[in-house]
């Protein structure tokens, strides 16, 4: 020991040991000193109860201990890191097998808010709701955060070495599988064919609900292999789409809006032909929609294949007839005067050969290189994912699979009825899950293991058009989780394998640059790596499948019923996210349910309302759904949202809606026939908006017919959320989109407030507004907006500062009668609006003056602000506000109501983001126009001696925005953008009438159809019906005829 | 009750003649004394009656629920009642005004009343201004409470503070704090000032030292002397003519928080007449609700006369009549403005998913009152009280209508909602009853429910010239 001395101070532990004695020395190698030795022998009684007296007490003595918390500072600070000050990381988000670049902003190592990636190709900048609500999954507290191993009928914690030593593959692998989500992930394919080499053996199943494997089929059939398509909406001025929703439901949804809205808002205008059952938001943004069946849709798609034939455009041998009712003359010229620049998609729920006859007529009218263009599949051999489910429960059935890990697959919630999943997997030996909840595979499962969110682990993705992204962390696995490749890393014995290195290691499989390191961090910093696309494949129409184009649906009942994919939960993946699950429904605005989408045609024949319960009946299933009257829905058929039902989400999404994955076999996963029947009961729906089944109205004897909510309705959409025909736009300008003024005397009965520095406003186009809701999401994530619950929200007390108002419009008769009966409504005649609504900061604020405590304030930039901590809650500013922005805490809203009304965990509560008050009970709020980034925005400025630019300041909602319909800015500068836009010629302010001066303005929406010379503008009242108004009362809105010369450019595709 | 046969020996009950040649008497078959034993008997008789005990029972419970609602209310949040955006404000308002509707009986009885010489006020006037501050009471309670943060309330008054805030002069809110607690303190100070003499007739008469020694604390050193009634009949006078304006103001003010809002429906200039016209109207019926079970339970129909009743009728068929003209005239004018809101906010009320509330409004207060044209329904006790009753109702539905019609559609079809009050909302309601009857029952009790010293100044023995001419010009209706 003495050798070991190092020069300088001695320590000793006692003077023995600094004499080194020999008696020292037999203590030290003595493991258990002598009081040890004395319990272990069996000595006195006395001695006994001398050490179990002190153990009691001693035990006793930690129930005294502080809780220990450690608070250290960085002893090296990272380099560039501000304490406080948010740093941005760009990473990607697979979802589906395709990746979206995002940036996080994450403050003091908290990931709070995700934003698209300018320079990724799948977002430009965009993002949806699912990104932008994937903060709050990482910090959910009903994740699964142990390793779980089956203990009889509980689980008992065990850990991942625990995991890895119990199951890895023996041998060959023999009876071992794996079912797999869709993952674009190289890493994850490098180490699945790494592993199928060291087990060769060894099965790998690719299985989604929601899968766009037909259009891959389509390929196949058209083309002889698999190939992808990306549609370059930019490129296309006809677009025609057999029920696809090219805007929200598409692996590049994002890209597509933002390509398709670049061209609606006047100049070059595109048109858009959608042929579906439901109303998508393609449909709503649609310049025609042709409702029908979706059974009926092939036959259509048929219909133009012939129409184009007989114009001389090559269709493929054998093709039928079809619908030729449902194909305009007028859809076939567009196409063939604009060949090369349109678009032919059809949608998932299509059968192969439709996307197929989509393919070849893009072929055919040159679209290709253009509008469309298509790269190799990425894995050509991989089987359909029905077929790979069906195969998997097949060997399973059979007993030849020993174990199977399912990686974050839900399959007895999600897999086709018909397969029995569940019952089969019972049959497996060896049951492994790997996902975020413990749902209703997991609790099939032996092992539950705890996989790791894209926000805590290392991976990397590859987008639609194969762009390479990196997935980096921005945290620590909260829960312990894994990522998928290290899991099956660790399954083939490196278990100490960390993502990081597996990730670096296929990047260098993949990187010939010489300067690996530069290249990697490139790479990180950007979020993607540059030229990692697909490269463009020139197709070849291969013949002899044109008959194969028919129509038709399974099943049998006087009723098709289509699955949809919900807009927010997608295939129930995201129940358990509140903010999701709180997300209106873009078009019945329902809330934390799903229903059965029925026209009102068929809802007066059947006799049944909104709420109504209808049993729904396929092969011998039957469900009762809730229904909700849809005016759009095509005649005869009906819709609704997968995903509810969910049997073990979590506290947010268990038992929310209906699980209608028992109706759907797979052998009819898009639609299928279904018999209808009236249960006489109802169901209580929360809504965000009034239901369209809302009073009609009376007919008195002298006065005749008084008109009732829905006929106001109709009244008040087309002056609030304007929109007018391209034709009528070009020849009128600005008077076309102009109401008939109230304000007859717009006289100052005072000195107006002046404001000199910046002026704050916000252009919102409802032209690009598709009604994603992504805004919405954006906002309750940047401004800690709470969820409330079903049951608030049917009383009306939903919490979103940013709302999207939808309008039904119909088309009215001619005699102005109003007469909405619900059975006679056309569901071709059915448009649909759209408009977000945010706090609209009005200058003469009705707000500001009823606030007894002046807790609502304008402040020098025209700020409408709210002053949290001097409101009383007297509510005044909610009644006197005209846009009913204002939203009140009626509850302490911070208490987690789905968790028994704790507060909420300190996890839970990493999500908020630290510039933004969190309110509490009693108070009211409202959207600030994201007051902390403009503040942020002027601190940089002014540290950096400068001026702000114009755009550098940028709302949530117009940052989230995937179509740019959100613009924000200063006013007082005429240059910026904001301002060219409120002076733009469909620019209005809604409401003008009362003056309340709202600093936030709509750009009138635009339709690509023919014009109805409404040259005298929307008429408000019919009193005022042609008395020489219109035209020159646009001049009282403010924006004169500005917009002059923007019409004369203004023709484009226009008729 | 009703008309009474007259006993022998008895003058006839029945005062309602209309002979121009003979002046009505005020105060039948008794004189100075016997009134004083009369009024003063109900609060000298030992001990309580069954009668009071159970009403007194029943009120308290109320009471109690009422409290017991308040308290849940403050620890849970205001969201335990139906109120939501866009209806931000419900049963809370309604009542409020409700009950400051009713609270203008009592101070027009004796302000406005005493100012234009109506000499019949004075049997009604202690109980219908002792109605009028338990109402003021009630009505001040809800705006209180229906805030998000009730302990923070006190940020209404204009109180220096460390953050040198003052409220927000521009908002009617506050108008409302100054317009009800300066009516409430006036119309207080004004009971109190005209139950002195009669408080110091109860002390003069006190049989034992407890109730000496209160009623000699209330009567405030009391005389009677001649130089004390020459300063006390000043002093009321010019209570009286300060407490005028304010019968007027107070529900104006109460007005101006809907008809300074932008809301369709809210924002009209015919409020201010209108709802103090519906007060007066409110409070009458009010009064006639208390004062025809109150004579009949104590015998005072000889001081409470039918007469006095029937003034109170007519007075409510006048402002019926006013209500139920306002009523339609505003239908007119949201017409005839061309505003497109305007017109909808009213065909809505009338048609609307609340088009009962407003058929019940308008039918117990535009047409049921008007049965009063007849003398016989006038005159009835049974009926009138009936009648009352139906005017209460539909006082209390014209606020729901005003409130709730309005604002739950207003100028986003988008935002349109429904409100429905939860079991809260109506426990409290029914609660602020039990707490005014509570209240009122006390007053019966302990406090001389007439105004023994005026309704002498109107009787025959009153007038001066009494021996001169066996009724003078003086006195009668």
């Amino acid at each position: 020991m003495s050798s070991l001395k190092p020069s300088g101070k001695t320590y000793w532990r006692s003077l023995d040991e600094l004499a080194d004695n020999d008696e020292f020395r037999r203590f030290v190698d003595n493991e258990f000193p002598a009081p040890a030795d004395e319990m272990m022998a069996p000595t006195s009684r006395r001695h006994f109860l001398k050490f179990m007296g002190a153990s009691m007490g001693l035990a006793g003595m930690t129930a005294c201990r502080w809780p220990v918390e450690e608070i250290l500072p960085f002893a090296s600070r990272p380099e560039g890191y501000v304490p406080g000050v948010p740093l941005q990381f760009a990473t990607a988000m697979d979802v589906g097998g395709s990746a979206l670049g995002v940036t996080v902003t994450s403050y003091d190592g908290r990931p709070v808010k995700v934003e698209g990636n300018p320079s990724h190709p799948a977002s430009l900048g965009g993002t949806d709701t699912t990104a932008q609500a994937s903060v709050l999954d990482l910090y959910d507290p009903d994740r699964n955060s142990r390793v779980l191993k089956r203990d009889g009928e509980t689980y008992s914690a065990d850990s991942w070495d625990g995991f890895f030593g119990a199951a890895a593959p023996k041998g060959d692998g023999q009876g071992f599988a794996v079912l797999s989500r869709a993952q674009s992930s190289p890493s994850l394919r490098r180490l699945r064919s790494r592993m199928q080499q060291r087990f060769p053996d060894a099965r790998w199943y690719e299985y989604e609900a929601l899968s766009r494997d037909n259009e891959r089929d389509g390929t196949k059939m058209a083309f002889g292999r698999p190939m992808r398509p990306h549609l370059k909406l930019d490129q296309a001025k006809v677009i025609v789409s057999f029920e696809d929703d090219l805007l929200k439901d598409h692996p590049t949804a994002v890209r597509n809006a933002r390509d398709f809205a670049a061209h609606r808002r006047g100049d070059h205008m595109n048109q858009l032909h959608v042929f579906e059952s439901a109303f998508s938001l393609t449909g709503i943004a649609a310049d025609k929609r042709v409702p029908m069946a979706s059974a009926d849709v092939a036959g259509a798609a048929a219909a133009l294949g012939s129409k184009l034939a007989a114009r001389g455009i090559a269709v493929p041998a054998g093709l039928s007839g079809g619908n030729a009712a449902a194909i305009d003359d007028e859809l076939v010229e567009a196409l063939v005067s604009n060949r090369g620049h349109s678009l032919i998609t059809a949608g998932p729920r299509q059968p192969a050969a439709v996307h197929a006859l989509a393919h070849a007529l893009n072929v055919a009218l040159g679209n290709v290189g253009n509008s469309v263009v298509y790269s190799d599949d990425p894995e050509p051999s991989r089987p359909h994912h029905l077929e790979a489910i069906k195969s998997l429960a097949a060997e399973m059935d059979a007993g030849r699979v020993e174990t199977l890990l399912v990686l974050d697959s839900n399959p007895v919630y999600d897999a086709p009825a018909d397969i029995d999943f569940g019952g089969k997997l019972a049959k497996v030996a060896n049951k492994i899950h790997w996902g975020f909840y413990h749902d209703e595979t997991g609790q099939a499962c032996d092992w539950c293991l705890p996989a790791a969110h894209y926000l805590e682990s290392w991976g990397d993705a590859r987008a639609w058009d194969g762009t390479y992204s990196v997935v980096q962390p921005l945290i620590e696995p909260l829960f312990n989780g894994k990522s998928a490749v290290e899991v099956l890393a660790g399954l083939m014995g490196n278990t100490a394998a960390k993502g990081y290195d597996l990730v670096r290691e296929t990047y260098r499989g993949m990187d010939t640059d010489h300067d690996f390191e530069a290249s990697w961090r490139r790479a990180l910093h950007d979020g993607l790596r540059a030229g990692t696309g697909f490269a463009a494949q020139e197709p070849t129409v291969t013949d002899g499948w044109g008959s194969s184009v028919q129509g038709g649906a399974g099943g049998s009942g006087d009723f098709e019923l289509t699955f949809l994919p919900d807009p927010s939960l997608y295939d129930g993946r995201y129940a358990n996210n509140g903010w999701l699950m709180e997300l209106p429904e873009p078009l019945t605005k329902v809330t934390w349910d799903n229903v059965l989408m029925m026209s009102p045609k068929d809802a007066a024949a059947m006799g049944v309302r909104d709420g109504s319960l209808v049993a729904v009946d396929q092969g011998g299933t039957s469900l009762d759904l809730p229904v909700t009257v849809t005016p759009g829905q095509a005649d005869g058929t009906v819709a609704v949202w997968l995903g509810y039902g969910r049997a073990a989400a979590g506290r947010i999404g268990t038992g929310r809606g209906v699980d209608v994955y028992p109706l759907r076999g797979s052998a009819n996963p898009g639609f299928v026939k279904v018999g209808l029947s009236k249960t006489g009961r109802n169901y209580k729906l929360a809504t965000t908006q009034n239901h369209w089944a809302i009073d009609d109205g009376v007919s008195l004897p002298v006065l005749g017919k008084i008109e009732g909510g829905r006929q106001q309705t109709q009244r008040r959409a087309e002056v609030h959320a304007r929109e007018v025909n391209l034709p009528d736009f070009v020849k009128y300008g600005a008077a076309s989109v102009a109401a008939v003024d109230l304000q007859h005397h717009p006289v100052e009965l005072w000195k107006e407030a002046t404001y000199e520095g910046h002026k704050w406003g916000m252009a919102i186009d409802l032209s690009a507004c598709t009604g994603c809701n992504t805004c919405i999401i954006a906002c309750q994530a940047e401004n800690n907006i709470p969820i409330v619950g079903k049951d608030e929200i049917y009383n009306g007390r939903e919490m979103h500062w940013l709302r999207v108002d939808r309008y039904f419009k119909v088309e009215q008769p001619d005699d102005d009668t109003m007469n909405l009966d619900m059975a006679s409504i056309e569901a071709d005649k059915v448009d649909v609006a759209m408009q977000p609504l945010t706090c609209h900061h009005c200058e003469n604020a009705p707000c500001e003056q009823v606030c007894p405590v002046a807790a609502t304030v304008h402040d020098d930039e025209g700020l409408n602000v709210m002053v949290y901590n001097r409101c009383v809650g007297t509510r005044y500013c909610l009644n006197n506000c005209p846009y009913k922005v204002r939203r009140f805490n009626w509850f302490n809203n911070q208490k987690d109501k789905f968790a028994g009304g704790r507060k909420r965990t300190t996890t839970e509560m990493m999500v908020m983001n630290p510039e933004v008050t969190v309110r509490s009970r009693g108070v009211m709020e409202k959207c600030t126009y994201c007051v902390q980034r403009i503040t942020t925005a002027k601190i940089t400025a002014k540290n950096e001696k400068r001026e702000l630019h114009d755009g550098e300041v940028v709302p949530a909602c117009a940052q989230a925005c995937p179509t740019q319909a959100i613009t924000f800015g200063d006013l007082n500068d005429s240059h910026s953008h904001v301002a060219e836009l409120q002076a733009d010629a469909r620019a209005y302010a809604m409401l003008d009438e009362i003056k309340v001066k709202p600093r936030t303005r709509y750009l009138a929406r635009l339709r690509n159809r023919k014009g109805e010379g409404l040259g005298e503008g929307v008429v408000l009242h019919d009193d005022h019906h042609g008395d020489g108004h219109g035209g020159g009362h646009g001049d009282g809105h403010g924006d004169g005829h500005g917009g002059g010369d923007h019409s004369s450019d203004a023709h484009g595709a226009g008729h | 009750m009703a008309v009474m046969s007259a006993e022998p020996g008895r003058q006839s009950l029945d005062n309602t003649h209309d002979d121009p040649r003979e002046r009505a008497p005020l105060v039948i078959g008794h004189d100075l004394a016997s009134l004083t034993d009369k009024i003063c008997a109900i609060v000298e008789r030992p001990g309580f009656t069954t009668w009071w005990k159970i009403c007194f029972g029943i009120s308290a419970g109320v009471t109690g629920i009422l409290g017991a609602m308040v308290l849940y209310l403050i620890t849970t949040g205001v969201g335990v009642w139906g109120v939501n955006a866009p209806a931000g404000w419900g049963f809370a308002i309604i009542n409020f005004v409700f009950w400051v509707g009713i609270g203008h009986a009592g101070t027009l009885i004796s302000a406005i009343l005493f100012l234009f010489r109506q000499k019949w006020r004075t049997g009604i006037n202690r109980f219908a201004e002792a109605m009028t501050i338990f109402a003021v009471i009630c009505a001040g309670l809800f705006p209180g409470i229906h805030i998000g943060r009730v302990w923070l309330a006190y940020w209404l008054f204009p109180i220096p503070n460390q953050m040198e805030m003052w409220p927000n002069f521009r908002s009617p809110l506050l108008w409302d704090v100054f317009a009800v607690s300066t009516y409430f303190t006036v119309s207080l100070v004004f009971w109190y000032m005209g139950m002195i003499p009669d408080l110091a007739t109860v002390r003069d008469r006190a049989t034992t030292k407890l109730r000496q020694w209160i009623y000699g604390a209330l009567a405030l050193g009391w005389r009677g002397s001649t130089r004390a009634w020459v300063h006390y009949e000043r002093a009321y006078l010019l209570l009286a003519a300060l407490a005028t304006p304010l019968v007027l103001s107070v529900h104006s003010v109460v007005s101006f928080d809907f008809a300074v809002s932008i809301v369709p429906g809210w924002h009209t200039t015919i409020f201010p007449p209108y709802f103090v016209a519906g007060a007066i109207f409110s409070g009458f019926a009010m009064v006639v609700t208390l004062a025809v079970p109150v004579r009949a339970i104590f015998n005072l129909e000889d001081v409470i006369t039918i007469r006095h009743l029937e003034n109170m009728n007519k007075i409510l068929l006048a402002t019926g009549s006013m209500v139920g003209y306002a009523y339609s005239v505003e239908f007119f004018i949201a017409w005839y403005s061309g505003n497109f809101y305007e017109s909808f906010a009213f065909t809505n009320r009338a048609f609307g998913p609340y088009w009962w509330a407003y058929f019940a409004m308008f039918t117990c207060n535009a047409f049921v009152p008007h049965v009063f044209w007849m003398k016989s329904w006038r005159t009835s006790p049974v009926r009138m009280w009936i009648i009352s009753i139906f005017v209460n109702i539909g006082m209390w539905f014209e606020r729901f209508v005003i409130v709730i019609t309005s604002l739950s559609r207003d100028y986003l079809a988008s935002s349109w909602g429904h409100y429905t009050p939860t079991w809260v909302d109506w426990m409290t309601f029914v609660g602020s009853f039990g707490l005014f009857m509570t209240l009122f029952l006390l007053f019966l009790r302990f406090i001389p429910a007439v105004a023994i010293a005026e309704v002498k100044s109107v009787m025959p023995e009153g007038d001066p010239h009494h021996y001169e001419h066996a009724h003078g010009h003086e006195g009668g209706a």
